[in-house]
This record gives structure tokens, sequence and C-alpha cells, in this order.
């Protein structure tokens, strides 16, 4: 679909939910690079409304022809509005549309948290350098307020589907040995022996079964330059399930970025401390060690589904060959890490 | 690599040709330009030492499949290991390397498979082998900008 069309028919959609509103414009868009499983737009809607012209930055999240991580929007969509005014910080949402009659595919609109940044591309210079710990300690305190948070309290226990504090291992480990089985390009020997290491060892059943994000890790939210967090993104693999997933994946090496620290922030007695004040909950290390492997084959299993979306040619975005090439040998080095064979 | 470096390539230069459009929008061919010349670069790193490292990559398989052939548990899988082990590189085309490549590592797979079930310590030893020779393989295929 042409840019000129997107507006036109985006513009159209928007005024149909705003009664209220005259004159419904959508303008200044612009895509937002770097998102493999949703197309991300910032726009700014300017609108008349009891005579007073009103403008309101916005975003556009619309599902590509294939995904990268084959997701429910409405997950996404229901993740956000649940946490939206507590704790968590997160951008409100604004309307869900499921089918593909108005912008050709399901979508999402959300309102814009403007003038912070996203991404990891800054961080490691001035002037971030310098917040990099304090920004380590609000992003795992943030998770902690995740995993502490009542699914049911939240209403998501009514959106995601239920599991088992005893089981809930088991059924991540399937779901994702599946998607590694169906998109395997070429065979994966570290990943392979990380599976079966990983079910001959099972973790102790789940403290409580809570909100997982899906997706925790440096990059994934807004930050300034003093280590504030405002706006915690990419909620789209966001599940319930046993809340040391997050924690693992949070220190899942990948997300290092070739730096000392995990996340590249914080070393991992402080996050760990962070997490367990905010959380109230116990980072047993058996058990951690568990999830942060299991979080290796996740990633391995998103990378190596990003090169078959590649290659099946349905999608050919260059986005999709990047983790191909830069992630997949990095994961199987992180994975032989946490194993302790490198 | 996959997917295969002249594919991509390929695939970038028309991607390249279009955004020299001039009504593509200038934030898309930006992120698209950006992108491209991040995976040109990736690329480039790659290229050089591409059929070194697959040849070494599977002359160091092919020596642990041989060790493996002389403890597999079962004649069928000794017999597989062997026929693995003795081959060459047919070929020094990077896509000849590669196939080879996967065929050595689904060898391991099966090897490793037998020989976690046992706990002799010739079965034992050869696993830590394994394992060294799976983290040297990672190990020669870092990108200098890797994460880990």
């Amino acid at each position: 679909m042409q840019e000129s069309e997107l507006v036109q028919r985006l513009g159209t959609y928007i005024a149909g939910k705003m009664p209220g509103a005259q004159d419904v414009a959508v303008t200044e868009i612009a895509r937002i690079t770097g998102g493999a499983s949703r197309q991300t737009y910032r726009f700014t809607l300017a609108w008349q409304e009891a005579g007073v012209a009103r403008r309101r930055g916005m975003i556009l999240r619309r599902d590509p022809a294939d995904s990268l991580i084959d997701t429910e929007r409405r997950v996404e969509f229901e993740a956000y509005r649940a946490f939206h005014g507590t704790d968590v910080p997160v951008p409100e949402m604004l309307w869900l549309e499921e089918g593909g009659e108005a912008l050709g595919s399901p979508f999402f609109v959300a309102e814009e948290i403007a003038g912070f940044q996203a991404g990891t591309g800054p961080l490691w210079t001035a002037p971030y350098l310098d917040s990099l710990p304090a920004l380590g300690r609000r992003k795992w305190s943030i998770l902690g307020q995740i995993a502490q948070a009542d699914p049911s309290a939240l209403g998501l226990a009514a959106v995601l589907p239920a599991t088992h504090p005893e089981t809930v291992w088991r059924r991540e480990l399937d779901h994702w040995e599946g998607v590694l089985d169906a998109n395997e390009t070429e065979p994966l020997p570290v990943i392979r022996g990380a599976i079966r290491w990983l079910r001959a060892n099972p973790p102790p059943p789940a403290q409580k079964v809570a909100v997982v994000h899906g997706d925790y890790r440096t990059g994934n939210f807004l930050y300034d330059t003093e280590g504030g967090i405002h706006g915690i993104l990419d909620w789209e693999m966001c599940h319930l399930g046993d809340p040391l997933e997050d924690l693992g994946w949070s220190f899942n090496p990948v997300w290092s970025f070739g730096r000392e620290h995990p996340g590249g922030l914080l070393p991992r007695g402080e996050a760990l401390a962070a997490w367990e004040a905010a959380s109230g909950l116990t980072a047993e290390p058996s058990a951690l060690k568990w999830w942060e492997l299991f979080a290796c084959v996740k990633g391995q299993a998103i990378w190596v589904s990003s090169a078959k979306t590649w290659l099946d040619g349905a999608n050919r975005d260059p986005i999709l060959v990047y983790p191909a090439w830069a992630l997949i040998n990095a994961q199987d080095l992180g994975a032989l890490k946490v194993m302790g064979h490198l | 690599m996959t997917p295969a470096v002249p594919q991509v390539l390929a695939d970038l230069a028309a991607r390249v040709a279009r955004n020299a459009a001039p009504q593509i929008p200038a934030a898309e061919r930006a992120g698209e330009l950006g992108l491209s010349a991040l995976l040109l670069g990736l690329a480039a790193e790659m290229w050089d030492g591409a059929a070194e490292r697959l040849v070494l990559e599977n002359r160091g398989f092919r020596g642990l499949l041989a060790k493996g052939a002389s403890v597999a548990s079962t004649s069928a899988l000794r017999q597989a290991l062997e026929t693995l082990a003795s081959g060459g590189e047919a070929s020094l085309r990077l896509s000849a390397l590669q196939s080879a490549n996967s065929s050595l590592r689904a060898g391991l797979i099966a090897l490793q498979l037998d020989l976690e079930g046992r706990d002799d310590p010739p079965a034992k030893a050869l696993e830590a082998d394994v394992w060294r020779g799976l983290a040297d393989a990672a190990l020669r295929s870092r990108l200098s900008g890797s994460p880990v």
C-alpha cells in the first residue's frame, strides 16, 4: 500500500472512531524502521473539536505480510491496556482493528510518548553512558513490578491462555522447540544439546503464574538521559508464565550487546537485587540458569524463523537477514556460555 | 551463512536500485539503505574467510565423527559416522562446503545423542570433546560486532 493511500485510509478509519471531531487528518507520517514483526509508523493526528484545533502524536502498529513473530495483535493491545495507569509505564492504547478491511491487515493505534529514545543505538555514547547503571536499576525494577502484578486484577487472566506453575516450563519449551522444528534450515547441534539438557533438568515449579512480557530487553523501552524509563514497548509475546522467564530473557548473553554487564547496563548481582526487591520473589540460581538457557533456545528459534521467512520469499525485508547473519552464531555462543562450555 | 550471501546481495542490489527512485519517502529510503549497508558490511567481513572457516570446521567435525565411530554403541551409527568422517571436500564452492557442513552437524547431533545416554569414560571424554569442537567452531565464526 502506497503511503498516500495509507494516510487517506487511516484518516477515514480514525474519523469513524471520533464522532465528535471534524476535519480529521493524518499528517507527518513516517515509518519507524527496525521492527521485524510489525510495521510501525509515527504520525500526528489533527482535528477540530468544538471549534478548537487539536493535534496529538500517535503510533500505528500494523502487521506486515509475513511477521517474524507470529502473535495475536490483541495480546499486545490488551497487555498495554492492562498496565496503562500502573507503575509500569506504557503508552495509552486507542484503537485495535483485527480485520483487514481498514488498512489491509490488522493494526492498532496508540498514543506517542514523545521526546525519548528507544533501541540501543544511542545508549553506548554520551550523554547516556553515565546513566547506564541507573537505567539498569530502573529496568530490572520495572521487570520486578511486572512479575509482582496480579494477572487477574489486571484483566489479563481472561485474555491470555492459562497455565500451571508445575508445567509452564514444558509448555514454553515445547512451543519454541516446535518453532525450531518448523523453521530450522540447517542442523543446530548446540541448541539441540541445550534442549536435551533443559528436558533432563527441569526447573522447580514457578513461584507464581505471572504476566511475562516475553521480550524484555534493553532497547525495548523509551528512556531518557537520566536513567528514566517512560514506556515499556513490544508486548507482542506477552503471556502468562514463570516470572523467571523474563529475567532469564533479560540475561540472554546476546542482549548484553558485547558489553560487560547483563543488558549492557548493570552488574548481574545488582540487577537481581533490583528485581527481587520489586517483585518480592527470589531468583533461585539453578532455576534462573534453566530460564537463561531456555532464553537461548527461544532466541535461536526466532533467529532461524527470520532466515526461513526470508528464504520462503513472502517477506524479503532485509531486517530479516540481520538476525540470521548476526545473531544465530552469537546465540550459539550465548548458549555455550550459559552451559559452561565456553 | 543462511540465507546465502549471493542470494542476499542480489536482493540488496535490487533494493538499492529501487531506492534511487525519487518518490520513495526519505525516512523509508534512509531505513532501507542503512540496513542494506549494515548487511553489506557483514557480507564483506564473512566473505574473505568463509571458505577457510568452513574447511577448518568440516575437518574438525570429521575428526570428532571418526572418534565417534570408534566408540559408537550401535553398528548402524558406527557405519553412518564412518561414512561422514571419511568424506572430503569434493568442491570448494561455498554452497558445497556449507552442504557438507550441514551433514556433519547432523552427524554430531546423532553422536551426542548416543554419548549422552552412556556413563563409560570414553563416551564422556568424547562428549566433552564434541562440546569443545562446537565451541571452537562458534568462536571461529564470531563476527567483529558479535554481541557475545
